[in-house]
Formats: C-alpha cells, sequence, structure tokens
C-alpha cells in the first residue's frame, strides 16, 4: 500500500494549464472589414460593440460573444445586406475558423480537469451486476435510458435519479428475489409437443369452409338477387361483400394449394402467402418466467433458393400482421426429407399481457396472441406488406403464390429450466443450508454476507444491518417463512446508495490526511486562473480499483478473486493489474465491455432510426441488420482476443461473420456462429469501411448519404470531428424533387460559404463510398427514382463517381484508394480511439486535460504494434485510472 | 410464531400511522368533500421534437391580429380558429444544439450557465405551475414522455426539470399511467396503511447507508449523492400525499382501460385522452407530455428516420414533414375537443379554466428561431384566435411568464425571460 502512494507522488506532473482558445490573428482582416465598421466604439449598430472582443477566449462572456458573432454569419443576417459582402471563399475560411474556435473554447472552458463525477449504476450495469448477483436476468425495460447520441452511458455526471427510479429498483429487486428464492419444492418442468400440421390445417380448413366459401356464396346469391340489401346475405355492406369475392379470389387457390401437397399430412409448410405464413406456439399463462427451450423439426424444400432456407423465430405479438420481435434465425441445412432439430434458449419474461384468443368471427378461425406466443416464419421483411406483394406476382405465374421453401414437423417448448434447485444464488444467500436454525442471529448473518457481496466491499455498517434485520423480524412476525420474509430486507439492499452507486473516496491513507484536515495527499493546483478549480486527487483503494476495473472491462461487478485482491492491495502492484486486466479481457464477460463500448462508440443508435424500403432492400431484412450489427462486435472482439492492431478496423484481410452475412455478401462460409473468414485482396470487405452496418448508417433507408457517411469517418475513424451541425443555417433544397444522383444533389454545398465550411471536408469521404448502396451493398450504378409504395414513378440511372480529395489534398479515383488513404491515418485513428476509451472508462467526457495522457497511451501501445489489450493495459496502468 | 399475526399487525401499525396527521387528514377531507365553488386552473405542456414544416406550418407574417389565415399545417385545427393563438417570433437565445427540440423549451436555461461545466439546466414553468396547483391533488404534476432516441428531444426524461434543475422522469406507458391514476386498490385499509408504513421504514433504511456513503465525498458527488437524498423526499411526500388519499377512494375513470401496445398516433391520441381524465377527475392539475415523433411517422407508414424528415426538401420528405404536421394538429384538435365537451361546477367547460401550450424548440431543420409555438384555452387569461408576430427573438420565457401570471403565479421573471406579452392578455 505504501509503495502504491509513493508511486503517486512520484509520478505527479503538474497539471496543465487552464487552456487559453485563441482566434486566429489571419482572420482580423476579415472581422475589421465585415465586422467593426458598423459594430465599432463609435455608436455601435444594434448596441452591439465588437471592437474590444478579444480574440482570446478565456472566458465564458467571451464565448457567448462570439457565438453570437458566429449565429449572425451561419443565419446569413451579417453582414446586412446593403453593406459590403465578403467572397465566399474568405467568407467560408473565417467561418472554419471561427467554429472551430468555438469548440475549442467548449471544450476548453468545460474542461473540469479530469473531476470524475460519481456515477450510478446505468442501466446496462445494473442488469449485469444483478446478474451475477443473483443468476437471474432482470427486465429492466421500465428504467429510463441511460447515456445519448455522442455520449457513453458511464457519464456520472449524466446519470441522474429520480424517485420513480428509486422505486423501481425495489421492485426490480423484488422480481429477482421471487425468482432465486425457493420458498417451495422445485416448480415443475413442463414439454408441450405439437405437430405443426394439427393446427395449420384445421385453420386452413375451418378458413376455407367458413370465410372464403361462404363469402363467396353470399357474393353470388347478392349479385343474383337484383338489389336485395347484402345484409339479406349475412355481409354487412357493399364493399365488404365486393372485398370477400376479391378475397376468395385471392386466397382460394393457394389454399387449396397447401392442403393438397403431401407434406402437409405430416408437418406444416411455412408460407409467403397468408396460407401458413407462421408456425407458432404459445406458452401458458401460469408457466413462471425463466429459463426455457424450444424445438423445432425443420426442413427445407427441394427445388427452391438456398438463400431463403434461414427460419427466423420471434414473439408474434398482438397480431399476425405486426411486425414480429425477432430472437432468432438460423440456417436450415437439412432437406425436408431428413429434417433437423433446432434449439433455441430463451429467457420467458413475467407475464404483464393475459394470454388472448381472438376469434375470427365468421371465419371461426383461432389466432393465440400474446407475449408469449412465439413463431417460427420463413426470414423475410418484418412486414407483411412485403410478403403479400411477393404473393401476388408469383400468384400470376404459379396460380397460387410462392413455391414454399421450409417444412417444420413439430415444435416442442419445455421448461423451467434450472441447473439446480434451490438455485445457486439461493444457496450462496442462504449460505448454512437447509438445516441451520432460522433465527434472527442467522438472518443478520445472512444480510451481512449479502450486502458485502452487493456493496463490492465496501463496509456494512451495523446501524444499517438494525434496520434490515428489523425488516426481517417484521415481515416474520407477520406470519412469513424465514426465506420469504429475507426477500424485503434483501432487496432493500439493492436499492441502496452503496449498492447503487460507485462511490470512490480513495485508499485509506488518502482519507485519513483528509479527515485530519490536513495537507492533501497529491493536490494539483492550476498554476494562476481559476479552472479549473484547484483540487486534491487521491489514489483510489484496492477494491475501488478492483471496482472500476471490472466495471470498465466487464460492465459488471468484480468476482471473488479479484475483489479479494484489491482488498489486500496487491492488485495495485503493476505485475498483478496487468495479469488481472488480462484475465479480465480473456472471460467471456468482457464481450460487455465490446459491445457497450463499440455501439456507443460508433453510433450505432443510428441503425435503429429509420426502416429500410423492403422493396428496394428486401435482402437487408432485420436478421440481417441485426447480423450486420453483429459483425461489426465481433470484429472488435476478435481484434481484442486475438491481438491484430487497432487498425485492422481501417483495413482488413479478413472478416467475422456468420452464414447469414456470407449469404448477404456473397462470401463462401458456412456457421451460425460469428467466425473468421480471410478476404482475398481487392474485395471491398475487411474493415468498418466495407461493413453493412456501417454504410447502411450512412443512409436513410432509402438511399446512401455522402453527407452521414463522410461525417461518421471523420468522427470516427479520422479523429477531426466537424463542429456539431450548427443551428440556423439556411438550407438548401431547390435540387430536390428531380432524379439527381446523390453526388449531384451535393453540389449546391459548395456554392454557400456557410455550408462549403464544413462540406468541403466532410461531401467527399462519402463520394467515395457511394460504390455501396444504402444497405451496404455493392452497386456500379445509382438508381435515382420517385416512387410511391411499390409503383416506381420515373427513375434514372447514374453511373457512380467514387473520386474525391480529401481536405489535405490526397486525392482518391474510388473506394480503395480512399480505404488506402484512411488506413494511413493510423495514428489519428488510434488516438480517436484512445480518447473514447478514455472517457468510457473513467466516465466523463473527454477533456483537453487527457491530451497528454492520450498521446503517453498511444507510445506506449505504439511499441506493440497497436493492439487493443495494450491500449487497455497502459489506460488501466495510467494514473488517471487509478485516482480519483 | 405459526399464528398468523397479519391483520393484528395491520390494525397496530394503521393506529400509528393515523395519530400523526390526523389533524391534516380531517382537513383535507373537507376539501376533498366539497368541490370547490370556482374550478380550479389546469395548465398542459405538449412538445413535439422536431420542428415542423417551415413552408407550410406558419401563419402568413402579414397577416395578424384576429385577421389571421390557418395555414395547411394547422388546417386540422379551423374548427377552434377562434380558440387558439400562434405566437412567433421567439426564442430560448441560450439554446444552440439543433437536435434539441425540448431541453430547454420550458426552462429558458442556459446551457454553459455554470462555469466549468458543459451542461446546465433550470426549473421549467410546468414545475414552477406545479408547485402553486398542485398541492391539492393526488398528484402534484403528472409527467407523460415517449422513450425513444429519435425524436429530437435532446437530454432530459421528460419535458420537466425540477427546481435544482434535474431532469424528472415521464411515465411512457398508457396502460401504466391509466392505473397510476385510476385503478382502484384492492388492497383493504388498514393494508395500505401498513404498506405505507412499509415504505417509510424502507426509506430510513436506505437513508441509514447513504448517510454512511456520503462521509469523505467531494463535493461533485456529494452532489450526486443528493440525487438519491432528494428522491428520497420526494417519495415522502407522496407518501405523505398518500396517506392524506388514503381514505379517498380513486375517482372512477371516465375512460376503459387502454389496450396495451398502442404506437405513434393511436398512442398519442390514447395519451391526450388520459390528459382530459386526468384533468376532468382533477387528480393533476399541471400535465406535460413529450409526444413520440419516431413512432407517429411509423404508424402514418412513413418510413423515413425522423429526423432525416426534418431536413425536408420538396418532393417525398417534405410530403412527409406536412403529414407529420397535420397528424399532429389533428391530434391536437381532438384534445381540444375533449377539453371542450367536459362540463365543469360552473356550468363552463374544462377547456376554459385549462392553458394549454403546443410546440417545439426546433422551428424546422435546424433554426431554433421563431419556435413554433399555438397556445390555447381560458386557464390564463391567454388573449385567443389571434397570431401575433412578436419582435424577432423575443424570449419564449416571456410566453411562460406570462401564462404563469395569468394563471395566478407570483413571479417576477422565467428563465432568461425579459418581461410579459402584453399582447397576450386578454
Amino acid at each position: 500500500m505504501k509503495s502504491a502512494a509513493i508511486l503517486f507522488l512520484t509520478v505527479t506532473t503538474a497539471i496543465a494549464a487552464p487552456h487559453e482558445t485563441r482566434m486566429d490573428e489571419s482572420q482580423r482582416v476579415f472581422f475589421k472589414n465585415y465586422c467593426l465598421k458598423c459594430h465599432g466604439a463609435e455608436k455601435p449598430k444594434a448596441d452591439v460593440r465588437l471592437d474590444d472582443l478579444s480574440f482570446t477566449i478565456a472566458d465564458i462572456p467571451t464565448a457567448e460573444r462570439w457565438q453570437k458573432v458566429l449565429n449572425a454569419l451561419n443565419s446569413g443576417d451579417m453582414p446586412p445586406e446593403d453593406e459590403k459582402q465578403p467572397r465566399a471563399a474568405e467568407k467560408a475560411k473565417f467561418l472554419q475558423h471561427l467554429s472551430g474556435t468555438m469548440v475549442a473554447a467548449r471544450k476548453a472552458l468545460g474542461d473540469t480537469g479530469g473531476v470524475i463525477t460519481m456515477r450510478r449504476l446505468n442501466k446496462r450495469e445494473y442488469e449485469n451486476t444483478i446478474e451475477d448477483l443473483l443468476g437471474v436476468k432482470v427486465d429492466a425495460k421500465e428504467l429510463p435510458n441511460d447515456g445519448s447520441s455522442g455520449t457513453f452511458d458511464t457519464f456520472g455526471k449524466s446519470l441522474f435519479l429520480s424517485s420513480d427510479q428509486l422505486e423501481q429498483y425495489l421492485t426490480l429487486a423484488r422480481r429477482a428475489l421471487d425468482q432465486v428464492i425457493a420458498t417451495g419444492p422445485r416448480p415443475k418442468t413442463l414439454k408441450a409437443h405439437i405437430e405443426a400440421e394439427d393446427e395449420a390445417n384445421l385453420r386452413i380448413t375451418h378458413i376455407m369452409r367458413f370465410y372464403q366459401m361462404g363469402g363467396y356464396r353470399a357474393y353470388k346469391q347478392w349479385k343474383a338477387s337484383n338489389g336485395r340489401p347484402t345484409t339479406d346475405f349475412g355481409i354487412v355492406d357493399e364493399s365488404e361483400i365486393k372485398f370477400r369475392l376479391y378475397v376468395w379470389e385471392r386466397n382460394t387457390a393457394p389454399m387449396i394449394d397447401y392442403l393438397t401437397r403431401p407434406e402437409t399430412k405430416t408437418g406444416a409448410l411455412l408460407t409467403i402467402q397468408d396460407s401458413n405464413p407462421q408456425v407458432g406456439l404459445a406458452i401458458p399463462d401460469e408457466m413462471p418466467p425463466g429459463r426455457y427451450r424450444l424445438r423445432a423439426r425443420i426442413g427445407a424444400m427441394p427445388n427452391t433458393e438456398a438463400s431463403r432456407h434461414f427460419v427466423e423465430l420471434g414473439v408474434r405479438g398482438r397480431s399476425m400482421e405486426d411486425a414480429m420481435n425477432l430472437i432468432a434465425c438460423r440456417k436450415v441445412n437439412a432437406p425436408q426429407s431428413k429434417p433437423e432439430v433446432m434449439e433455441f434458449d430463451i429467457t420467458l419474461p413475467r407475464l404483464t399481457v393475459p394470454l388472448s384468443v381472438e376469434i375470427g368471427p365468421e371465419t371461426k378461425k383461432q389466432l393465440i396472441l400474446g407475449e408469449r406466443v412465439f413463431a417460427f416464419r420463413e426470414r423475410m421483411p418484418n412486414n407483411r406488406e412485403h410478403a403479400a406483394q411477393l404473393a401476388r406476382v408469383a400468384h400470376e405465374q404459379t396460380g397460387f403464390g410462392v413455391e414454399p421453401a421450409l417444412w417444420i414437423d413439430w415444435v416442442e417448448w419445455e421448461g423451467p429450466l434450472f441447473d439446480a434447485w434451490p438455485t445457486a444464488a439461493h444457496s450462496r444467500i442462504f449460505f448454512k443450508g437447509e438445516t441451520a436454525a432460522r433465527d434472527d442471529a442467522y438472518a443478520r448473518e445472512i444480510l451481512a454476507r449479502f450486502a458485502a457481496a452487493a456493496f463490492r466491499g465496501k463496509e456494512v455498517k451495523p446501524s444499517y444491518l438494525d434496520k434490515l434485520v428489523a425488516h426481517f423480524r417484521e415481515k416474520r412476525d407477520e406470519g412469513e417463512s424465514f426465506e420469504q420474509a429475507m426477500k424485503e430486507p434483501l432487496s432493500i439492499v439493492l436499492a441502496s446508495p452503496s449498492f447503487l452507486y460507485l462511490n470512490e473516496i480513495g485508499s485509506a491513507a488518502g482519507r485519513e490526511t483528509k479527515a485530519a484536515g490536513d495537507v492533501k495527499p497529491v493536490s494539483f493546483t492550476a498554476p494562476g486562473g481559476d479552472a479549473p478549480p484547484s483540487r486534491s486527487r487521491v489514489p483510489l483503494s484496492g477494491t475501488e480499483l478492483a471496482t472500476r476495473l471490472s466495471y470498465f472491462l466487464w460492465s459488471g461487478p468484480p468476482d471473488d478473486g479479484l475483489l479479494s485482491l484489491g482488498k489486500s492491495g496487491e492488485l495495485t502492484q503493476p505485475a498483478v493489474l496487468h495479469a488481472q486486466t488480462r484475465r479480465l479481457l480473456a472471460s467471456p464477460k468482457a464481450w460487455r465491455f465490446i459491445t457497450g463500448f463499440t455501439h456507443q462508440w460508433l453510433g450505432m443508435e443510428r441503425l435503429d432510426f429509420f426502416q429500410f424500403n423492403s422493396r428496394l432492400y428486401p435482402g437487408f431484412d432485420d436478421s440481417v441488420k441485426r447480423a450486420a450489427r453483429d459483425e461489426v462486435l465481433h470484429t472488435m472482439h476478435t481484434i481484442l482476443t486475438e491481438n491484430h492492431p487497432v487498425t485492422s478496423l481501417l483495413k482488413a484481410d479478413f472478416v467475422v461473420i456468420n452464414d447469414l452475412l456470407a449469404d448477404y455478401y456473397g462470401l463462401k462460409s458456412e456457421g451460425r456462429d460469428f467466425h473468421k473468414v480471410l478476404v482475398p485482396p481487392g474485395t471491398p470487405r475487411g474493415g468498418l469501411l466495407g461493413m453493412a452496418a456501417v454504410l447502411a448508417m450512412g443512409s436513410d433507408g432509402e438511399r446512401s448519404s455522402p453527407v452521414e457517411r463522410g461525417a461518421w469517418v471523420l468522427r470516427k475513424l479520422l479523429h477531426d470531428p466537424p463542429p456539431p451541425a450548427p443551428p440556423n443555417v439556411p438550407q438548401l433544397s431547390r435540387h430536390s424533387g428531380k432524379l439527381l444522383s446523390a453526388r449531384e444533389l451535393l453540389t449546391a454545398h459548395m456554392e454557400e460559404p456557410q455550408c462549403a465550411q464544413c462540406h468541403q471536408r466532410i461531401d467527399p469521404i462519402g463520394y467515395g463510398l457511394e460504390h455501396f448502396n444504402a444497405a451496404g451493398l455493392w452497386r456500379d450504378v445509382e438508381v435515382a427514382e420517385i416512387a410511391s409504395g411499390y409503383s416506381v414513378r420515373k427513375s434514372k440511372e447514374h453511373p457512380i463517381d467514387a473520386s474525391g480529395t480529401l481536405s489535405d489534398g490526397t486525392k482518391f479515383d474510388g473506394f480503395f484508394q480512399l480505404r488506402d488513404a484512411i488506413a494511413k491515418r493510423e495514428k489519428a485513428f488510434a488516438l480517436g480511439l484512445i480518447e473514447n476509451l478514455v472517457s468510457y472508462a473513467l466516465g466523463r467526457p473527454s477533456q483537453l486535460s487527457d491530451d497528454d495522457l492520450c498521446a503517453d497511451i498511444l507510445l506506449q501501445a505504439r511499441k506493440d504494434k497497436l493492439t487493443l489489450p495494450t491500449i487497455i493495459h497502459a489506460l488501466v496502468g495510467s494514473r488517471e485510472f487509478q485516482s480519483k | 410464531m405459526n399464528t398468523p399475526l397479519t391483520r393484528r399487525h395491520f390494525l397496530r401499525s394503521a393506529s400509528a400511522v393515523l395519530a400523526l396527521p390526523a389533524l391534516e387528514s380531517l382537513d383535507f377531507r373537507a376539501f376533498a368533500a366539497t368541490k370547490p365553488a370556482t374550478p380550479p386552473k389546469r395548465m398542459i405542456f405538449l412538445n413535439f421534437g422536431w420542428g415542423v414544416t417551415n413552408e407550410t406550418w406558419f401563419p402568413n407574417v402579414k397577416k395578424t391580429g384576429a385577421d389571421w389565415e390557418l395555414p395547411p399545417g394547422l388546417a386540422p385545427l379551423a374548427r377552434h380558429k377562434k380558440d387558439i393563438t400562434v405566437v412567433q417570433g421567439c426564442s430560448n437565445k441560450f439554446a444552440d444544439m439543433p437536435h434539441w427540440g425540448s431541453t430547454f423549451w420550458l426552462t429558458g436555461a442556459n446551457r454553459f450557465g455554470e462555469p466549468g461545466q458543459s451542461f446546465h439546466n433550470s426549473i421549467s414553468a410546468d414545475q414552477v405551475a406545479a408547485a402553486h396547483l398542485g398541492g391539492d391533488t393526488r398528484h402534484t404534476s403528472l409527467q407523460l414522455n415517449a422513450p425513444n432516441a429519435d425524436d429530437g428531444h435532446g437530454p432530459g426524461l421528460s419535458l420537466a426539470w425540477d427546481q435544482r434543475g434535474k431532469p424528472m422522469a415521464g411515465l411512457e406507458n398508457p396502460v401504466l399511467v391509466f392505473h397510476r391514476l385510476f385503478s382502484d386498490e384492492t388492497m383493504p385499509l388498514a393494508q395500505r396503511q401498513a404498506m405505507l408504513a412499509e415504505k417509510r421504514s424502507i426509506l430510513d433504511a436506505v437513508t441509514v447507508n447513504a448517510k454512511r456513503v456520503q462521509r469523505g465525498l467531494t463535493k461533485t458527488d456529494t452532489d450526486k449523492l443528493d440525487e438519491y437524498f432528494q428522491s428520497i423526499r420526494d417519495i415522502e411526500v407522496r407518501l405523505g400525499k398518500d396517506e392524506r388519499w388514503l381514505t379517498v377512494p380513486k375517482v372512477k375513470p371516465p375512460i376503459a382501460e387502454p389496450k396495451p401496445g398502442l404506437a405513434g398516433r393511436e398512442e398519442i391520441k390514447l395519451m391526450y385522452d388520459l390528459i382530459a381524465a386526468a384533468l376532468q377527475t382533477d387528480t393533476t392539475r399541471v400535465i406535460t407530455y413529450r409526444q413520440p415523433v419516431s413512432t407517429l411517422l411509423r404508424s402514418l407508414e412513413l418510413k423515413f428516420a425522423a429526423h432525416d424528415i426534418s431536413h425536408y426538401g420538396p418532393g417525398e420528405r417534405m410530403e412527409a414533414s406536412q403529414k407529420r404536421d397535420a397528424a399532429q394538429s389533428e391530434l391536437l384538435a381532438g384534445l381540444i375537443d375533449k377539453l371542450k365537451a367536459i362540463r365543469e361546477s360552473d356550468g363552463r367547460s374544462l377547456f376554459d379554466h385549462t392553458a394549454l401550450a403546443y410546440g417545439s424548440n426546433i422551428r424546422t431543420i435546424h433554426y431554433l428561431d421563431n419556435c413554433p409555438t399555438v397556445l390555447t384555452g381560458g386557464g390564463a387569461g391567454i388573449k385567443r384566435g389571434q397570431h401575433l408576430v412578436l419582435s424577432k427573438d423575443t424570449p419564449l420565457a416571456n410566453v411562460w411568464l406570462t401564462m404563469l401570471r395569468g394563471i395566478g403565479v407570483n413571479t417576477e421573471r422565467h428563465g432568461d425571460s425579459s418581461g410579459l406579452v402584453k399582447e397576450l392578455i386578454a
């Protein structure tokens, strides 16, 4: 312990001076020529005086005044029309300087000197922490979402708490404990087996007999009756009776086709048309939440395209027409003649809405609806509209619709499943076993142990335990069993601040000195100026370090091994810390870090902001979209575990995909788990720029967006973020509505200096990616069209021009040269990644005062080919990571 | 130990609880039993994140006062034209993020107002109103929210920011709102009293731990932990209120329990129904709703991202933007219908006693000036049926101040307000 403290004292460097941000002197001429003439000392117009506005932005009032100048120029209000106007180029230059300076000034003025605000467990961490502690997944979707675009959900400052939330924590903890604590015999594990043809054939026969034929008969009688009201034939009105004729014509042939196929005698076909699009199964309401297993025996039909041999499993939701909530998508490799049994492990949620059965008034068809109704279907865009269109087109060719590609023999569910009963967590909580005396003293011991584990090594005070025991006592007095009576005090622990907050007060040495009001152990005082304020930085205690490390790399609590190394203080020895970091990274739990960090770092929430046009991109359905998202995460994971340089995110000779994505990309590879596949040189895949998810985010679901893509590359890959979109800049739309290429649409950006100042950097990068369509597939022509729904009114083909120039003058003739040019900027890329890792790990926005730290990490990592583990080791080994 | 003590226990704790606030409860019952002679004033704030279609939502600036024409974007409000006032020219001068449509909408705060921090906010107008109007209702205020990331609202958990400028959580699920407002307690009184006592003692336990955590924290961390203490205090206040309301049965819901799983247009409509019902039953008097945009678009079968639609140009996107405007206006018109249809004890309508503001901090695209603002209802004495074009950059907070004063809040300023909007006062 002592040596660690000394180490801290010696590595201490003076904190950087408050950063002064200066507007470049070269811009003074512009300022003088176009602003000061009216806004000088003498009778300034509109009472706005600018001659005394300093080019050095050292405080907020000065920043506010410059902000107003920027706003007035951006909005085009200034200089006024009747005054001398700057040339476009000089105005663009000035704006570029000023907006850049303002970004820097805001960053400098917002620099807290590295203060880390104590943080609450965010939603992810909360779920993981409960899971690690109790072995069950809580459904925390009722908790508010943490984090927002551009930040990380680890920023303590932005993790708020409200009274509603506090009550939620109590409720969620109680639900989890209800699942875990055994108060009775092991719940029976049940199994139900459903022959798929039973439900399907009965339903289709009923629809044929009543709805189809009944409707058709009514129509014919009505038609022959010469004007009698439709109600005479049992149909509400004329439009309904005509609809029934339409349905008769559309559905009769497909249904007869379905029922007469030999495969439907022994199983069910999954159809595209309405006859039998899904095979469902329902888990009854009385089944408790928990782990369940679904099985299905499936085979692929001969003479159908291999790309259709994917089955989707999802939650059917409230109606058959709704989009399904997808659980999995699997490739069906077995033929119908020799089907395979597939297993799916699922977590059955707590029941919130009871199962309901909707019975069609005339069809007599029963449709089971609810959150526990699962269904299998052929992979397809997640809306029935697309399937209906496919069926319509195919109907004309085949007379019945689309040839079915998948067949299901039977489906099964089994559960709830337990590894043990009582559960492992139950046995951990009631640690003395079944035979222990169930008295107050035992209750107190249980609570003390549980709280110690939940509080991650923080001290549990006797006065707090007294309160908890009192709760137990009260419940016991009310007649509850020992186990039952423990639930409330245990859930209180899981809503207490020591559990919910990662509070750090520093090592024992630091604390004592502070308490004594003595000189602070390690003191950093800003040399001059009052920002950042003078403050002290104390080294973390061993347990705090263990906790910070595990929440960084596991998004969850430290395990016993890590915590005991923390408690003993050994963790503060560099070699031990290094070994533990390596251990944590090698654990499957590191996946939580990969997903949590990567998704936020790369801004991947945009993937969920819009739907893809399924007419244009039928292949980019929800399953592929999900696989595309996973590709990014699995690639990052492979880079971590296989020690690739992080720059292989820019360009690589491999991809990490599964069979579904292989099919999408047209690559050859089998296996439903993500795995590494080498790609030959000259293919666009390999690296983020060739990933469908990244390219799809750079679109609006209809067309590619060079602006989104260019800005993303600048932000995420080149560490050269454009200033945030400024308010009140006029938008140019004179080109819209014409059949122009995406590139042509953007030429207008270069005409206005307000736009050009940023877009001349952004747009060309996007042009270089124009060979990828909105869904990330390669194209040689871009089709611009005007369409509504499935009817295209006009369209025009444009050959792709993917050439451009980067802001530093580097020219590229297309995607491959652009990718090479970006791959060369490995230092900038690594620095950007490091900055993000630092702010994710420390739980605060990256600041100017982090520059030295980031540069230092980069230096260390470059000694070992810039791998992710080296970067993480350097970060974990830094003073910033080990102190508060 | 095997004797069930449940019943006795409830009675015991019940008497303990009753002893304390007896006086208050008596007062309260007297109040609850007789409806006030003049119906109370109510306030509603509705915000849609991404702004409107500039060309077709705003009335012609040349036609102001009572002589104005409804633009297409507001056309669905035609039947209420005499009752709505459209205000142009207002903005929050510190707002600088073109994707934050509601963060500073009701606060008028300076994001950089706290040195060394990159985010700061202050109390929102609805919470000022709630402090004034909320004392006598079961819920001091009600926050409704849509949870989507792409709704153009910016940071916050609802439209409401508390006294300390911290975000207040909003309810996101109409079914949950319904139950919060109207579900009858099936539990016997004694048991509910026991539950209140139990909740208090839970708070007691966590407070002991919170005090422990407090020791040795830095100033910043103490402020953070203060949110926890504040949550405890808030629950205590709520429990106190619950206690006062314990013997008052929840009012019969004037609407049926909503179906679960509705999204977009149907969801907003449902929330509007709940707003009217909550005010009608005097369950609360101040309601904010941070509305969804993404799901609204989906329900209108518009497939673009909500943000991307806000960058419309002539063609498909602009049509989509206009469809969204019309759908929103239609929903608002429906809400006004409802408020007008509800009679109050003085024979006038709920609409006459309600002040409603509808708008966004984003005008259109990336513009933060001339925030779209529609005012309606008779609650704040706002002059209705007119089109006001105020001088450019009038603080939006002036409008809120005028409304707050209109409902009887005695305050001199709100946010960055510089005064009342005299043209608005009837």
